[in-house]
């Protein structure tokens, strides 16, 4: 086979695809926008949290947002970020005023590796999940075949979410 | 203009204190404990702006915000420790380090004189991002524990390759990259496979874990496709030694190179697509194709120093996985062929291991969480396995051929015990449909340990 052409030639399409290319992810703006669109406000929530309640390590603090309209809360909005293979991986939650997950965005996700966490229908299997249900790999959520630590960790971190929800934010007023 | 609210809460609390000495200590009090609560709820609310304004990265956050409200204890918490302290260990801000280990004990029943224990692979990879969307790749393999002149252990380098993000879904790398071929071979950590040892399709015919160098690119679709494509370096069929097993047990193994001064003259392409869009489900193919000759000689004395310079590797694969609650259920199958093979094996003739024109194998694998507690579960498993590695030989005159080889059957049934995700205890038993003692193959039991990080 006559390959010789094909490396200069890849060489020439990586460079005009990176030129036309840079990286853009969605931000948080962007994703509470996505998940509340009839939302006014997003009023930051300050959350203390005992990490050794929640099995987590000291330090652990997910940003939380009331998404409000009219001053009537209408859901929660989350950001945190989780370890993927070996890299951060930054996503939000939305729960809607009941405790109930809306929608799971991926914010950022840096590493190839295990990326396909992305992908809508994965993300779509923590729809209307809450605080009771179990939300864990090969369980209730399934998993992407050569992205399981990314699938684990990021079902765990949604796991966390909605227990924080459910013992610390479904009580406030 | 958060700092601007606390300053005027500050100032509103100062000007309470200044208050008429005759005010009634009692409202006095009150109304201080009103602003001292407002002022450390404004306070918390500017802490967490600041962080949001700030890169939202886990590590560098600051600490909890101090105010009221504990969280209460949680009766039954399965939550595992938070930002992944169970994958890789941070180096600084822009290096981690990763590892897996594999050790293994074979007990072959009819030979209990060859049981082997082994520390199969130690392995330790890194990798370090240069910026946001480049970062470089490495793992660092030792098998069998000790590698000298005189010891059976090897020290490898099964990976080692640039990565540039183009966008966040697709990209290029270059360097030592596995190529993406089966299930196993991008993914052969101890934890993510079922039994002691690797399946033998995965081994004999595509060589995991199999690696070479050059360029690829990756991505994938919002429609739940992963593709790769990469130009890189072939197997060298010069590598074929006529006189050792190795080329039957594994006809890719014996040849690829592994970038250790691998002869460049002929190159190979890789194309692998996979389909995700299905939650559990993961069904694809790959093909690895290209000249194995890599003879140089030809451009100058024709064909006569090697006689299979215009040798074609094709490897076809094709797979599915289907995971769903407590079920992983795969099957895969792959076929390999060699062209212009018939006038190297007239040379080896006499010899026990020609190279053939063709070689497949395929399993289907069931396996069933039976058990889940806290982190830990039980997984017993059933695979068969069905493999040749000599299907065909070249024709040859009359008197010459060479038969093929009878097709390998393996049940293997076992059980995969998680302490944890990344720490396992395995137990199988393997029943094979033809002892062969060069080869290793014969109804076994094994033991293994696994682990990753």
């Amino acid at each position: 086979m006559q390959v010789r052409w094909l490396l200069p030639a890849g060489i020439g399409a990586t460079l005009v695809v990176q030129v036309a290319h840079a990286a853009q992810y969605m931000s948080v703006e962007q994703a509470q926008r996505a998940a509340f669109a009839q939302a006014t406000q997003f009023a930051p929530v300050a959350v203390a949290i005992d990490a050794a309640a929640f099995g987590v390590q000291p330090g652990w603090k997910p940003l939380v947002w009331r998404a409000l309209k009219d001053g009537e809360t209408i859901g929660w909005f989350f950001e945190d970020a989780v370890i993927g293979k070996s890299e951060l991986i930054t996503y939000a939650l939305a729960l809607d005023a009941a405790g109930k997950v809306t929608s799971v965005e991926i914010l950022d996700y840096r590493e190839s590796h295990g990326g396909e966490v992305r992908l809508a229908a994965w993300r779509n299997q923590f729809k209307d999940k809450t605080p009771a249900d179990a939300v864990a790999l090969d369980r209730d959520i399934r998993n992407i075949s050569g992205a399981t630590l990314s699938c684990r960790h990021l079902t765990q971190g949604v796991h966390r979410l909605l227990q924080l929800y459910a013992h610390v934010l479904a009580a406030k007023p | 203009m958060k700092h601007r609210i606390l300053a005027l809460a500050i100032a509103a609390c100062c000007a309470t204190l200044a208050l008429p000495a005759r005010a009634d200590d009692a409202t006095l009090k009150a109304e201080m404990d009103a602003l001292r609560a407002e002022v450390a709820a404004l306070k918390a609310e500017v802490e967490q702006m600041r962080a949001a304004s700030a890169a939202p990265v886990a590590t560098s956050k600051p600490a909890p915000a101090v105010n009221a409200e504990p969280v209460p204890a949680l009766a039954a918490t399965t939550a595992p420790a938070g930002g992944g302290v169970d994958s890789g260990y941070a180096l600084g801000a822009n290096t981690t380090l990763w590892g897996y280990g594999q050790l293994d004990y074979n007990r072959p029943t009819a030979r209990p004189a060859d049981a082997r224990a082994d520390l199969t692979r130690a392995v330790l990879g890194f990798n370090h991002v240069f910026d946001e969307s480049t970062r470089v790749y490495g793992e660092l393999e030792w098998e069998h524990a000790i590698a000298s002149a005189d010891d059976a252990g090897e020290s490898e380098v099964e990976q080692l390759y640039i990565e540039h993000a183009l966008a966040p879904n697709y990209g290029v790398r270059a360097g030592l990259m596995l190529v993406p071929i089966g299930l196993l071979n991008e993914h052969h950590e101890p934890t993510q496979f079922y039994g002691v040892e690797r399946n033998f399709v995965e081994q004999a015919i595509i060589p995991s874990t199999w690696r070479e160098g050059g360029v690829a690119g990756y991505g994938n679709t919002d429609s739940g496709f992963q593709w790769d494509i990469g130009l890189v370096t072939s197997p060298d069929l010069g590598k074929w030694d006529p006189t050792s097993p190795d080329g039957r047990e594994s006809p890719l193994g014996a040849i690829h190179q592994e970038l250790q001064l691998s002869k460049a003259h002929d190159l190979s392409l890789w194309a692998r697509l996979n389909w995700l869009g299905v939650p559990g489900l993961n069904v694809g193919g790959a093909v690895f194709a290209g000249k194995i000759g890599q003879d140089t000689s030809k451009q100058f004395e024709g064909d006569a120093n090697f006689p299979a310079d215009n040798a074609r590797l094709l490897l076809g694969e094709t797979h599915v996985r289907w995971q769903s609650g407590p079920w992983d259920l795969t099957a895969l199958y792959t076929r390999g062929t060699i062209s212009d093979t018939q006038d190297l094996n007239l040379g080896f003739l006499g010899q026990p291991t020609p190279v053939p024109k063709a070689f497949w194998g395929g399993y289907a694998q069931a396996a069933w969480k039976a058990l889940a507690w806290n982190q830990s579960s039980l997984v017993p498993f059933l695979r068969f396995e069905a493999f040749n590695t000599g299907a065909a030989y070249a024709t040859q005159p009359q008197g010459f051929g060479t038969p093929a080889l009878p097709t390998q059957r393996v049940w293997t049934a076992g059980v995969n015990y998680y302490l944890n995700p990344n720490v396992v205890f395995k137990f199988d038993y393997q029943d094979f449909r033809y002892d062969d003692e060069l080869l290793n193959y014969g109804n076994r039991f094994d033991l293994g340990i696994g682990f990753q990080f």
